[in-house]
């Protein structure tokens, strides 16, 4: 019952709008849970339901991976939980050490590039392009969009990241909202644009494939669709938001 | 061929340095002098996502999904050995490589399951873990409808590698 009410409370709390507030009140009240699928299976699948209802984010996310996560854990075998969190803390300390190294020689090579004037011309060549998918002006902002782009396109994802990050912060209106283009950079980087995908083709040559390069074909045809359609999808989905909003005025 | 791809470029953009008469060294230093707060800065947003991911599969919770979720993917067209990694790859990079060495050997690099793993890695990304670390050092708060799209974007994507690598 104490967990039936903190369910509700955490619903109210973090996830729901006045409309799905009160279907799901309703809805749940029907219907009888039990704890386990309470916390492993509702909360997950309910943030995906609601999500083009309810503005998502990034903590709503962690916190249901965490809670459910946790919740089964102190049933099935609690004295894992510390030692399994401390043990992927060191794992992404590792991971950094790793990606320090890495970043020296890309952001080393990336200065170079920029400095050379290259990004410049880099950017002059896809502006139009960012131009429109963007609609952004601001001619910073373009190279650095336009230099995690290519470095996706390359297949080093991790000379991507720090562009990424700083193309993210110069689009940044410190609203603490995502704008279009946000979401925009965002999407296409999770299509990843990938026109060599160099570690995968890495991984089968060692595993002893007679031909390690023949999924470049397939990859790129698949890439270059679902960018396509994450375009289009960002696209329709921002006219719809516009349209919601001047009748909301209205 | 694709080995040659990245040392050319790196010659040609030292040939064009020259050619531009740019200090190589001095920038490059400049540079790479960003890496480590750079680091710094995004290690615990790789952490915290890390926790959690270790946490959902240490639980069972991963597994369980595997077998919930596999006869809908069978019926997409997604074989039920690529559950598990179609479902860990929005989270973690280093896991879904792990899972896709586990493929490859078991299944051998040239057979259809593997060909489709390789697809699928290819043209997918870390969403959570991307939005996560790129937005790290900005104010968002608020992602809207990006992540709900990027995984469908994904999942298509999934679902057209398996079908192309069957004619293909």
């Amino acid at each position: 019952m104490l967990i039936k009410k903190f369910k509700f409370f955490f619903f109210k709390k973090f996830f729901l709008n006045q409309k799905t507030k009160s279907f799901i009140l309703k809805s749940s009240l029907n219907k009888n849970y039990s704890i386990i699928s309470a916390c492993s299976l509702k909360l997950p699948f309910m943030s995906f339901f609601c999500a083009f209802g309810i503005k998502i984010s990034m903590n709503i996310f962690w916190l249901v991976m965490m809670l459910a996560s946790m919740l089964v854990l102190l049933i099935i075998n609690p004295s894992a939980m510390l030692s399994e969190m401390i043990g992927a803390s060191t794992g992404a300390l590792e991971l950094c050490i790793e990606l320090c190294a890495v970043y020296v020689v890309w952001l080393g090579f990336i200065e170079l590039i920029d400095a050379s004037g290259l990004s410049n011309k880099l950017a002059k060549f896809l502006r139009p392009a960012i131009k429109k998918i963007f609609k952004v002006d601001n001619e910073e902002t373009q190279k650095l969009i336009a230099l995690n782009i290519s470095a996706n396109m390359l297949g080093v994802g991790n000379a991507a990241t720090p562009m990424g990050i700083r193309a993210m912060q110069a689009l940044d209106d410190k609203s603490g909202k995502a704008n279009f283009a946000i979401i925009m950079l965002i999407v296409i980087n999770a299509t990843s644009i990938q026109l060599l995908p160099t570690t995968v083709i890495g991984l089968r040559a060692s595993a002893g494939s007679a031909n390690p390069a023949d999924i470049i074909l397939p990859t790129v045809i698949v890439t270059i669709t679902t960018t396509v359609m994450g375009i289009l999808l960002v696209h329709g989905i921002e006219r719809l938001r516009q349209k919601l909003k001047g009748r909301k005025k209205k | 061929m694709s080995a040659y791809i990245l040392p050319v470029l790196f010659i040609l953009l030292f040939a064009y340095c020259i050619y531009k008469r740019i200090n190589t060294y001095d920038h490059f230093v400049k540079g790479a002098k960003g890496a480590i707060k750079l680091v710094v800065d995004i290690f615990p947003f790789i952490a915290s996502i890390m926790i959690a991911v270790a946490l959902l599969r240490v639980s069972g919770i991963t597994t369980w999904l595997t077998e919930v979720l596999s006869p809908i993917f069978n019926a997409l067209g997604i074989p039920p050995e690529l559950t598990e990694l179609v479902l860990l790859r929005p989270f973690t990079g280093s896991g879904s490589y792990a899972l896709l060495e586990d493929v490859l050997t078991t299944y051998g690099a040239d057979s259809y399951i593997a060909r489709c793993a390789c697809v699928i890695m290819g043209c997918s990304e870390t969403i959570f873990y991307v939005a996560t670390v790129y937005l790290s050092q900005t104010k968002v708060k608020k992602l809207f409808y990006a992540i709900p799209v990027a995984l469908l974007c994904s999942l298509v994507g999934t679902i057209l590698a398996c079908l192309l690598c069957k004619v293909m």
